[in-house]
């Protein structure tokens, strides 16, 4: 099928995202020419893209696409060779990681950083201390309980850190991050390693979060995940944009499926003919 | 001011302090480990190149291999018994463990030989090459030799030997050596004790150059770490580079007025400090053996 | 709830639902008061009126004080410096310049706590920018560095040796119980911070720097402040020294093996804890006392091979051991007899020693 950007009906594969009834169209975090040098090569070429508040986006792209270079550079641990990141209006581009947490982004990493010494609870009671809002140990302690039971891991309260499960590793670095009120939660692959009920159950914690009020960018690889959570849809391929629409335009954009599948597969869909959604056969393969 | 001699000094300097930290360079850069008894084992080779000559009149050039040689077993039997067993552990606690292996060499050695000052004085001691007003002493361009050809040695066995490639893909990714069929164990022990084999030739060019006592000890462990700063942990050559940087410091520093002796670990520490701020990861080299 | 492993010592509940919260809540408190207990029962001493069981004793507090300084940023931050003996060389030098000049000595105490600790913030600054192996060199350099300087410039007396006129005989107790009113103070300190919204930012870096600063925690700063911490009761102690000591010179006060002997009386204890430190420098230092008395002259030797045997067999410290061993981990354990669940602790903690070999 061509790509064919005239069809925003919601796809056969689930109900449609949440986020789309909370989108107000404002952008929360502007990414301006944002270009990031590693030596020679760049991980991020010249990038331009916008969240918009309320909305949740999913970052696709193959492997060593730059994707989790991007979540560097929103969350401040990496600074932009060029270019400019703007949330809420404001330059960013120069602040620590700290104060990016602080004015209301939070992160999580693709390999899971739990404080491996201390408890789940003591991790979360962490995030919300020092996060956006400046609270008193006792509120903290609240308001973790309260985060631990959002994302259902107030049975596991008291285990250590570095004794979890991956995918409770996951969660708790999820868990975490809402600790601290952000306004804008960057997923780094949160759902690698986890497996298909898993997965899910990632799919509705996220969309959870969307719906109260948390914009929420996705960096993912479950391409079936990144349908079921995303408003739109962003492609990344070497460090550029080559794709930024609704999940279905994009997983059947010719472009996409020859970054992901080679030139010849995409061919082949183009020969294959019209009425059979490519995304059905990615299901096998990729996602 | 003869710069002559000064450049002579540092030259001859910057071979010594190359052999101090050549070894300290492959244990850090292999195994993570910081060995803050390499000056002790220093000392240890200078005594025993000290008892070579004195007991058994063995010529202190000669003395180099011996202090290899036994500073090898030392070596061997100190990284099998105790640094194997807390090689994963946090660095901290391999860093106790070295400084308490430094604390108590010292003081054993300090037990046998007392706190005196000793030296080699050989025969041909104060010869040398007398160029104008420029004296280039023999032995100290003997050393000069030995360390360069150690440090060529070691960069060979490193990159040529099949054992050698062990001990540097060890260095690079432990578990996967251990999936290629390298015995991890006893590859550190061989690294550790190559290190302290090292350790060993250094205080047998020390015993004959300089007086010295058990308390110097811990000045050369400071002193290699400086040089591995200076010239970064990639390969042997990196701590050549980075004695020769180390001499010239050491050498032209106390000539500014108002600076005298007595200012080597103050020198040594500022140099360190400097360039640990202003570049982290050594001057020349790469964060691990390659 | 506190930060610290005394108050982790919780099982998963042996239902879901039944955190053993509260109990292990208040571990913190009973640690401390247990210090406290130990301070008072050793501050006793005195009273036997035998001067060299005085000077044992004092001896053997000053370096609990030193631990327990130097846990703030060895121990709740994790950032191992081995060279805050310079605070107490610091100190020293201060007190005793200022006594020589006849000024009280409270001054002089004042003095030396101000000086160390801006010397913490000025040398914090460009050294807490590194890390690991390279930060705990760079302390050391620091403390050999500023020991050859006092004694290349003969600051406080030739060669830096410095003597004060001594104290009157009636006064040496006063020197005891201040080291044991120091250690007091700082026990209570490492409490109140334990609990404190600074102590879990030191702990959440130690864990785990590079998400602390993800969660908000602005790491730098808080770690220049654990060291300025951990300069103040090592400074006092070292202006305590000076006056007690009558006289002392660079390489005394600035000695690097005290440096390292602080850093294992806090391991051996248990870095990070409450009263680790304290009951690490008891232990310690009276065992090396009894060794001395009996005619050992190698202390070096012993404290390194103490040394050895600490990081190869004991590498948590004591208490976090006795916690460990003492610790359910499996819904079934927790209900099992205190001695089966001792020896399941035991061979996890022998577990946990062998996977720190090759």
């Amino acid at each position: 099928m061509s790509s064919d950007s005239s069809r925003p009906m919601a796809s056969d594969a689930g109900p449609a995202p949440t986020g789309a009834g909370s989108a107000n169209g404002s952008a929360l975090l502007e990414i301006i020419g944002a270009t990031k040098r590693f030596g020679g090569l760049p991980a991020v070429d010249n990038l331009t893209c916008s969240v918009r508040q309320g909305e949740t986006l999913g970052i696709i792209g193959p492997n060593g696409a730059g994707k989790s270079t991007l979540i560097g550079l929103i969350g401040g641990s990496l600074a932009p060779t060029a270019g400019v990141i703007r949330f809420d209006g404001q330059d960013i581009s120069r602040l620590a990681p700290h104060q990016r947490a602080r004015i209301g982004i939070a992160r999580t990493f693709q390999v899971a950083q739990p404080f491996a010494g201390l408890n789940v609870r003591e991790n979360v009671i962490i995030g919300a201390l020092f996060g956006r809002r400046n609270l008193s140990r006792a509120e903290a302690a609240r308001v973790a309980d309260d985060v631990l039971e959002r994302v259902g891991m107030e049975n596991k309260a008291y285990l250590i850190g570095g004794q979890l499960t991956v995918a409770d590793r996951k969660r708790l670095e999820v868990a975490r991050a809402l600790a601290t009120a952000p306004r804008l939660l960057l997923l780094d692959e949160v759902m690698s390693g986890l497996n298909g009920s898993e997965v899910m159950q990632a799919v509705e914690l996220i969309r959870r979060i969307n719906s109260s009020g948390v914009t929420v960018l996705v960096v993912e690889h479950i391409l079936r995940a990144i349908k079921g959570v995303s408003d739109r849809v962003l492609v990344i391929h070497h460090g550029a944009k080559i794709a930024e629409d609704l999940p279905d335009n994009v997983l059947s954009d010719p472009r996409v499926i020859e970054a992901y599948l080679g030139q010849r597969y995409a061919q082949q869909q183009q020969q294959a003919g019209a009425g059979q959604a490519p995304e059905e056969e990615w299901k096998g393969g990729l996602a | 001011m003869d710069y002559g001699q000064i450049i002579v000094n540092w030259l001859l300097l910057g071979g010594f302090y190359a052999a101090v930290a050549v070894g300290f360079s492959l244990i850090w850069g292999i195994m993570n480990i910081v060995n803050l008894a390499q000056g002790a084992l220093i000392i240890v080779g200078a005594y025993v190149a000290y008892v070579a000559f004195t007991k058994f009149h063995i010529d202190p050039f000669i003395g180099i291999i011996v202090s290899m040689a036994v500073l090898f077993i030392i070596g061997w039997v100190i990284q099998y018994v105790a640094i194997n067993r807390v090689i994963r552990a946090p660095f901290l606690v391999t860093f106790m463990l070295t400084f308490g292996l430094d604390l108590l060499i010292i003081d054993l050695v300090q037990l046998f030989f007392t706190t005196d000052l000793r030296s080699i004085n050989t025969s041909y001691g104060g010869a040398g090459l007398q160029l104008g007003p420029t004296r280039i002493p023999y032995d100290r361009v003997g050393i000069l030799l030995v360390a360069v050809l150690l440090t060529w040695g070691l960069n060979e066995f490193l990159s040529r030997t099949r054992t050698g490639n062990a001990i540097l893909a060890t260095g690079m990714d432990r578990d996967a050596a251990r999936l290629m069929g390298v015995n991890i164990a006893r590859i550190y022990a061989l690294t550790f004790a190559i290190g302290a084999a090292l350790a060993g030739a250094a205080g047998a060019m020390l015993a004959q150059v300089y007086p010295f006592a058990p308390s110097d000890a811990n000045t050369y462990t400071l002193d290699a770490f400086v040089i591995v700063v200076l010239g970064g942990l990639g390969t042997p050559w990196a701590a050549l580079a980075g004695g020769m940087l180390f001499a010239l410091a050491e050498t032209v520093l106390p000539l500014i007025p108002g600076v005298g002796p007595g200012y080597e670990n103050v020198i040594a520490f500022g140099v360190l400090v400097l360039v640990l701020i202003v570049r982290p990861t050594g001057l020349l080299g790469k964060a691990f053996y390659a | 709830m506190a930060i610290t492993p005394e108050a982790n010592a919780t099982s998963p509940g042996s239902k879901p639902s039944l955190p053993k919260e509260s109990r292990a809540s208040r571990m913190w408190l009973w640690n401390t008061i247990i210090g406290l207990v130990l301070l008072a029962i050793i501050s006793i001493i005195p009273l036997f009126n035998d001067p060299a069981m005085l000077h044992t004793w004092t001896l053997i507090v000053m370096f609990c004080v030193l631990a327990q300084g130097w846990n703030f940023i060895g121990g709740f931050v994790g950032y191992a410096a081995f060279g805050n003996v310079v605070f107490f060389g610091l100190g020293s030098y201060a007190v005793g310049i200022m006594l020589n000049s006849g000024k009280p000595f409270w001054l002089g105490l004042l003095v030396a706590l101000v000086i160390a600790v801006l010397f913490a913030f000025l040398v914090g600054l460009p050294i807490l920018r590194l890390r690991g192996h390279y930060f705990a060199i760079a302390t050391l350099g620091v403390a050999v560095a500023v020991g050859e300087l006092v004694a290349a410039r003969d600051i406080g007396g030739s060669g830096g040796l410095l003597s004060v006129h001594p104290p009157t005989l009636a006064e040496l107790p006063l020197f005891f119980y201040g080291f044991v009113g120091l250690s007091a103070i700082t026990l209570v300190g490492t409490a109140v911070l334990s609990r404190s919204k600074f102590g879990y930012a030191l702990v959440a870096i130690r864990e785990n720097e590079q998400a602390a600063e993800a969660m908000g925690i602005a790491s730098y700063w808080y770690k220049v402040a654990a060291f300025m911490l951990s300069a103040a009761p090592t400074a006092i102690a070292g202006g305590l020294y000076a006056y007690w000591a009558t006289g002392f010179d660079p390489t005394t006060v600035f000695d690097v093996s005290y440096s390292v002997e602080m850093v294992l009386l806090a391991f051996l204890g248990g870095a990070g804890t409450i009263l680790g430190p304290l009951l690490g420098g008891i232990a310690f230092e009276y065992m090396s006392y009894q060794f001395s008395v009996s005619g050992f002259t190698l202390h070096n030797s012993l404290l390194g091979l103490s040394i050895i045997i600490v990081t190869i067999f004991l590498p948590q410290g004591f208490i976090r051991l006795v916690q460990e061993v003492m610790r359910p981990t499996s819904l079934a354990g927790a209900d099992d007899s205190y001695w089966l669940r001792i020896r399941e602790g035991l061979r996890r903690v022998q577990r946990f020693i062998a996977s720190n070999g090759v």
